[in-house]
């Protein structure tokens, strides 16, 4: 059964608001993690899992690598969560066809682009590192990207559109 | 802009306030205001139409052309 309109937009905002107060926790735990790592590297591996197989470089320096990664992740999740938030807002408060909106997605774009980016650096890392992770590539992230950008623009004209309309006598 | 929306004077010639044409046409008495103030980008013929026969004019006499160049010549 489909959720009305106003109830989905409600449940919307309260999953972003728990989903950018989970991705704050993540980026500081990753953080601390680090830092752990620094420190204790020996009690961090054990706790990760992590053993070193003979004739192999340590997989240390590429998990920290992975974790910087996934601090430069925080940030851009942030903002793609966060403008996407507002526009859910607005949308709620019935005027979603404005300009910053527009702005909002191609910020949400630049982001979703960079963590693209950073899911490349991360495959190169665990090929370099000869690190034991999943790591796959999809083409559908990158046809995200682009839908993205595209709707950043119809939104722009949307909204210029309607503002000349605005003004029409 | 130099287009000028004469409605003011119109109304005045014909001792009429902008809420009576506002009723007499219904359209808002804010979307009138926007076009006497100048601030409207764009007029409907609707509209047009509308004040037009309630005031007896043609679009003309609402509207004035104005080149910049001459505005700014004047003294």
């Amino acid at each position: 059964m489909a959720l009305p309109h106003s109830d989905a937009l409600a449940l919307s905002r309260r999953v972003l608001r728990v989903l950018v107060a989970l991705n704050l926790l993540v980026g500081f735990l990753i953080v601390a993690l680090l830092v752990a790592s620094l420190i204790a590297p020996d009690w961090v591996m054990r706790g990760l899992g992590v053993s070193t197989a003979p004739n192999s470089p340590p997989p240390l320096l590429g998990l920290r690598l992975i974790m910087v990664v996934g601090i430069l992740a925080t940030p851009l999740t942030h903002v793609a969560l966060t403008r996407l938030r507002d526009i859910v807002g607005m949308v709620s408060a019935g005027d979603p066809f404005v300009v910053e909106n527009a702005v909002r997605l191609q910020q949400i774009a630049w982001a979703v682009l960079g963590l693209e980016l950073l899911h490349l650096a991360v495959g190169v890392i665990r090929a370099i590192a000869s690190l034991d992770l999943h790591w796959s590539v999809s083409p559908t992230p990158w046809l995200s990207v682009l839908l993205l950008f595209v709707l950043a623009r119809v939104f722009r004209q949307g909204a210029l559109m309607r503002e000349e309309l605005e003004g029409t006598v | 802009m130099p287009i000028t929306v004469k409605l003011d004077d119109m109304l005045h010639d014909r001792r009429m306030t902008l809420t009576e044409l506002s009723e007499q046409i219904g359209i808002t008495l804010a979307n009138l205001s926007v076009l006497k103030t100048g601030k409207a980008r764009a007029v409907r013929f609707s509209t047009l139409e509308a004040i037009c026969a309630t005031l007896q004019c043609q679009p003309g006499d609402l509207l004035e052309y104005t080149s910049p160049q001459t505005k700014e010549s004047a003294p």
